[in-house]
């Protein structure tokens, strides 16, 4: 059997202009809503006074953490970390759209799709990895500024360039049970130890809200594995109310 | 206009009934074409070959089909100005196509012109509108009467075939909006028009206003940011803080008008300790001694007081640019700051790179997008012309070529009446109202027609005031007719169909010439005749270079020569050609005009997500596009007492605008920034209309008088709150 895969970002920081091609690339490849976006390019500003200034552009989406509080406060089993890719993924035919992962991401990397009621995020382009295409932000990179690959393959692109990296940096957070999140994407050549894209803590937790801590495992198991489609559609209408649904 | 029998009648109607009911059967022709190539399988899923129109760049696309529909585009791997990547304008171009304020069918003005009130036309009705309007112009005042005008596109033969045989010498394009003062400098200087410029050696790079980062040409920005990542230094010099200057070695923020000073003490310094290329200028230029007489006088003392860059900081750069040499490059930009001494500024920085040797390494004569022994459709000579343009070319910008032009010129002589009175304009793919200085003065000139139609895709804010708007097909929708590139030939070819009852330009312009009696100028069947009789010579067929989007013929032999077409056929440091007609033949200082007291420089340049004034409505743009704000600096903002996202009042001499405050340390305290391109009048542009305020506003006409270029940066206004 091959080798267990780890796919993952690194970003060039010196190398982004933020052009947003990305953006752009990403909401057409994926069909993202007008309102929402999955990735972003974090602008540090213009620092300094004038005329001494600097500016920094940070291309960002989820992280694709080895160890996601995400998938640990999913009330119905939608979000997971993928065993083929390492790519943290959500089942929107499973999501209930209750939004618990969201604040759970130390990133911001998810957002809520209200249209829809699932929660989307990125995906690394999963679609195309399964066709041998790199996701759609990386190849239209006008700077090259993001690459795309598997850490676990020493001749890939990201760990070369990981590899001849002058500097190296990880937006790792320490979550409350002393875990660490170990995020996927490397951030290089740039200095990216600024509060604006900086881990926060979670707004919600499993470790801090004992009572949902119960609650989730009580679920599922109430749920129980043959009854999983029609509960979740049942969950569904009871989280969103009187908001019909178009399938 | 014709007379249809009954019977005849009968017979169309017959016929399209049968069209209907197998239009039912038969797949669309697009699709078809495509699953005959393999591109597309059964269920019309696949990639097809194409190429971009996003801006003027032209790199290759694979756009991918999903059911008829374009689902996503990507940029073309073989094609060399993309190199597998799109920006995002490029990757936007499917909500060009899918905009929902497409104009789907021909347009009748039914209003006041400005009220944007029109009815639905067919095609027949519409054409022959425009060609009986067209006609009594002509038989009345004559075809100079009718102006036409254009943006640079694949489709201007056809489009000059129009312009041509109808026998107007009117002729306007963007281009003294933009990069006149450029062209008009290697005109004279190197003989040619721009040469190709070569990042791959490159050890040092002088940006004057070259916004590379923001003023996205796919390759070329590609090759900038390698450059910086290989560590070349690079000097930029802009009065904003821009996102160039951001991956730059050094920002110097330059006072407004004042470029030509600091280039000039370039040379001053270059030539002074003779750090140039002796051999270099020995044998391929004439006119050193007169140069080096001139720039004597020029020192970085004289230009730090101008430019307010430290004098040492000059002789600094002067020396490492020469030391770098022949690994140097001064870009000469698209424009620089846009004063109308920007032409002498132009020629300093091409004989800069002259006098330093780049020539050869990091400067190359362009391959060029011409001829590529592709043949065209037969056609008679044009009429013989006498009346004069209207743009003053040449008879009052004798250097000015004719297919440059000066646009704003022709304006004003529009409202002048001299030397005549224009009557109609056919616009194509252009948006005047929005693009020429002092917008008040356009609609003056428009209000003076007795007839506007344009060619759009959407109703921009000069086809709100068009009496007829005639659809075009989205470059996703059409055939083009073939860009050929040095020894590659490229195809832009249709990867769905067109929209509602949209058009190719090519099949608009032959309907057109054939309503005015000038068929003889439109000999093809249809747009896929065109292009194989343009294919014709070279025994390559449409099918070849429809798979790949390109087709490779075999290169000449023989590298591309130096041969620099002067009156001397040497680099000209001294211009024979200006001297002859007592222009100044070596860059001298000129003065630009100061702000008045209380007023500031008025800036504008481009943003990474949008085209001039074409893309604003544009979804996908849209969502990602920055408010459009005036950028102040934070010490003038506090002078004036205004806070960031203040509304604000700018004002010129020839108008007044509102739009919100963005107060920066990214831009000197005596000029403000305004991204152009915004503020519509048109309110058939739901996604743009209501955002941010339109430059062309405040802009004053100013000409260089050289070269014809707009000095668009030379308005001044004063901004308070609003």
């Amino acid at each position: 059997m091959a080798q267990k895969k780890c796919y993952g970002f690194v970003i060039d920081v010196s190398r982004c202009i933020d052009c947003r091609a990305c953006l752009v690339a990403c909401s057409a490849e994926n069909k993202v809503g007008m309102k929402y976006t999955r990735i972003w390019v974090r602008d540090l500003g213009v620092k300094g006074e004038y005329p001494n200034l600097e500016r920094t552009f940070v291309p960002y989406n989820c992280m694709h953490c080895e160890n996601p509080p995400c998938t640990q406060v999913c009330v119905s089993g939608a979000t997971y970390k993928d065993k083929e890719t390492g790519l943290v993924l959500v089942d929107q035919e499973a999501c209930i759209g209750c939004g618990f992962c969201v604040d759970a991401c130390p990133y911001n990397a998810r957002y809520l799709d209200r249209e829809r009621g699932v929660v989307d995020k990125c995906t690394g382009c999963i679609q195309r990895l399964q066709v041998g295409q790199q996701p759609a932000c990386v190849t239209t990179c006008v700077g090259k500024a993001r690459l795309f690959g598997d850490f676990n393959d020493p001749a890939s692109e990201v760990s070369v360039a990981l590899k001849n990296a002058r500097a190296i940096q990880r937006l790792d957070y320490e979550l409350a049970d002393g875990t660490h999140t170990e995020p996927n994407i490397y951030f290089i050549n740039g200095d990216v130890m600024d509060p604006q894209v900086q881990p926060h803590e979670p707004t919600y937790s499993l470790a801090e809200t004992s009572w949902k801590s119960l609650l989730i495992p009580a679920v599922l198991a109430g749920i129980g594995a043959s009854f999983l489609g029609q509960a979740t559609f049942f969950t569904k209408q009871l989280v969103e109310g009187e908001k019909e649904f178009e399938e | 206009m014709t007379n249809i029998s009954r019977r005849n009648f009968l017979k169309i109607s017959g016929a399209a009934a049968g069209a209907v009911m197998l239009g039912h059967f038969l797949p669309p022709p697009v699709a078809e074409a495509a699953r005959l190539a393999g591109q597309i399988d059964a269920d019309g899923d696949g990639y097809i070959p194409t190429l971009c129109e996003m801006c003027v760049w032209r790199c290759g696309v694979r756009a991918k089909i999903a059911k008829g529909k374009v689902v996503k585009l990507e940029g073309n791997p073989d094609q060399p100005h993309s190199q597998g990547r799109l920006c995002a304008r490029g990757q936007s171009g499917l909500m060009t196509t899918y905009d929902p304020d497409r104009v789907l069918y021909p347009l009748v003005r039914v209003g006041q012109r400005g009220e944007g009130k029109f009815r639905r036309a067919s095609w027949d009705e519409a054409l022959d509108i425009v060609a009986t309007k067209m006609q009594e112009i002509k038989d009345k005042y004559g075809p100079e009467a009718m102006i036409f005008s254009s943006t640079h596109n694949l489709s201007q033969v056809g489009f000059e075939n129009l312009l041509n045989g109808f026998g107007s010498p009117n002729y306007g394009t963007q281009r003294s909006l933009c990069f006149n003062a450029m062209i008009v400098a290697n005109l004279m200087t190197y003989g040619m028009e721009e040469p190709a410029r070569d990042y791959s050696q490159l050890k040092y790079l002088i940006l004057t206003g070259r916004n590379l980062t923001e003023a996205i040409s796919t390759s070329e920005t590609a090759a900038f940011v390698d450059a910086v990542a290989r560590g070349v230094k690079v000097i930029y010099i802009d009065p904003r803080y821009t996102k160039t200057a951001a991956k730059s070695t050094e920002w110097l923020p330059i006072k407004p008008g004042t470029d030509l000073a600091f280039h000039l003490a370039l040379l001053n310094v270059i030539i002074g300790e003779k750090l140039y290329n002796e051999k270099f200028v020995e044998e391929h230029t004439v006119g050193f001694d007169e140069l080096a007489a001139e720039v004597a006088q020029y020192t970085p003392e004289w230009a730090a007081a101008l430019t307010e860059i430290p004098a040492d900081m000059i002789r600094c750069i002067a020396r490492e640019f020469s030391e770098a040499a022949p690994y140097a490059l001064a870009h000469n930009g698209w424009r620089t700051s846009n004063f109308v001494n920007s032409f002498q500024t132009q020629r300093a920085i091409t004989i800069l790179n002259a006098i330093t040797g780049n020539w050869g390494v990091t400067l190359l004569p362009a391959a060029g997008e011409g001829g590529g022994g592709l043949g065209k459709p037969p056609q008679p000579p044009y009429p013989r012309i006498s009346a004069l343009r209207l743009d003053g070319v040449p008879w009052k910008y004798p250097f000015v070529p004719l297919k440059l032009g000066v646009f704003q010129q022709l304006r004003d002589s529009i409202l002048e009446g001299k030397p005549y009175q224009a009557r109609g304009w056919f616009i194509s793919r252009q948006n005047p109202v929005q693009s020429l200085p002092d917008r008040n003065r356009t609609l003056e000139a428009l209000g003076k027609m007795d007839f506007i139609v344009t060619v759009d895709v959407i109703l921009n804010d000069t086809s709100w005031f068009a009496d007829v708007v005639l659809p075009e097909a989205s470059y996703l929708e059409r055939y083009d007719p073939l860009l050929p590139v040095g020894n590659r030939i490229f195809l832009r070819q249709p990867v769905v169909e067109p929209q509602g009852e949209a058009k190719s330009a090519l099949w608009i312009f032959k309907q057109l010439g054939e309503r005015l009696g000038l068929s003889d100028f439109f000999q093809y069947e249809d747009e896929e005749d065109y292009l194989r009789q343009q294919l014709m010579p070279l025994g390559v067929t449409l099918e070849e270079i429809k798979t790949h989007g390109f087709i490779e013929l075999p290169k000449k032999e023989g590298g591309l020569e130096y041969k620099w077409n002067t009156p001397s056929g040497k680099i000209e440091l001294k211009s024979s050609t200006l001297e002859g007609a007592g222009y100044t033949a070596i860059p001298k200082w000129e003065a630009p005009p100061a702000a008045p007291d209380g007023q500031f420089h008025l800036l504008t340049g481009k943003v990474g997500q949008h085209t001039q004034m074409s893309t604003q409505n544009n979804q996908y743009l849209h969502k990602y596009q920055d408010e459009p704000r005036l950028w102040m600096n934070a010490q003038s903002a506090e002078k004036l007492g205004l806070k960031d996202w203040d509304l604000v009042e700018v004002t010129s001499e020839v108008g007044s605008v509102k739009l919100a405050l963005q107060v920066t340390q990214a831009i000197r305290p005596d000029s403000v920034y305004m991204t152009p391109g915004f503020g519509k009048l048109s309110k058939g542009l739901t996604t743009a209309y209501g955002v941010g305020a339109s430059d062309s506003v405040l802009h004053v006409t100013y000409t260089d008088p050289v070269s014809g270029g707009q000095a668009l940066s030379q308005t001044c206004v004063t901004v308070k709150k609003a």
